[in-house]
């Protein structure tokens, strides 16, 4: 079971906001929607003229449109807020990351070195052969 | 190159969370168009609509789920770790091993001058 452990008042703060930012936003798209919808129903008795009606239902629509569009863009705003906090405040995740980075790594080294010393054990009987070569020549 | 899957699978999570929202706005406007048609089709209406009603509650329950995760494992204090030490002794290697690449082409370039 987590343990709820007792963060910053900032970062606390931060959560309640991303939170609120949520709710609000889903409330607005969701609200702004259902009044449009309403508002597309075609009423016989209106208080104004018809004509006066249809400017005033054209205008609303644009504007709940404008709304619904900025709550989306919103939201998108708070995913990418959250894709920060996630990748600086995730420690599971970076740990995992850096130990496998570091595995990664140390595995890299280990080839090479190993590489390296196979490298070696085969010169050596080269360089050998060859430095009897030169020894035994006109040359040394 | 190695996959770093816990990490990713979250911000992959929240990738897919972008992209429904980028549905949920087609959705809606698919549905008020449809509206705006002198003969609807009812059936896409009830359709893109219900669509566009689960889009939004389960951006909201993913969205809530991922807050909540972040509440719990979130502590306020910045990582220290870092790969550096063995990224540093991997690049040492690496330099062994061009050295040693250096020096063998040295050898096998005055063994070519003796025998010219």
């Amino acid at each position: 079971m987590a343990q709820q452990r007792a963060l910053p008042q900032s970062k606390e703060t931060l959560l309640q906001s991303y939170n609120k930012r949520l709710k609000d936003d889903v409330k607005s798209v969701m609200d702004n929607f259902t009044e449009i919808i309403k508002s597309a129903k075609i009423e016989d008795e209106t208080q104004v003229s018809r004509a006066t009606q249809g400017e005033q239902d054209n205008y609303e629509m644009h504007v709940r449109a404008a709304n619904i569009v900025r709550a989306g863009e919103s939201l998108m705003k708070l995913v990418s807020d959250l894709k920060q906090f996630l990748i600086l405040n995730d420690f599971p995740s970076v740990n995992e990351a850096i130990d496998q980075r570091n595995q990664q790594l140390r595995a890299l080294q280990e080839e090479c070195d190993r590489k390296l010393i196979a490298l070696r054990d085969e010169v050596s009987i080269d360089l050998y052969e060859l430095e009897e070569e030169y020894y035994s020549s006109r040359y040394r | 190159m190695a996959t770093y899957s816990l990490a990713n699978e979250r911000l992959r999570a929240l990738e897919d969370i972008e992209r429904e929202i980028g549905a949920i706005l087609q959705n809606a406007g698919t549905v008020i168009l449809e509206l705006s048609k002198e003969k609807t089709n009812e059936r896409l209406l009830d359709r893109q609509a219900a669509a566009f009603t689960a889009s939004v509650q389960h951006v909201e329950a993913e969205l809530s789920g991922q807050i909540r995760y972040l509440t719990q494992v979130a502590t306020g204090q910045p990582h220290e770790g870092s790969s550096y030490s063995s990224r540093k002794d991997c690049q040492m290697a690496l330099k062994r091993v061009d050295y040693a690449r250096l020096k063998l082409s040295d050898v096998a370039r005055t063994c070519e001058q003796m025998l010219e």
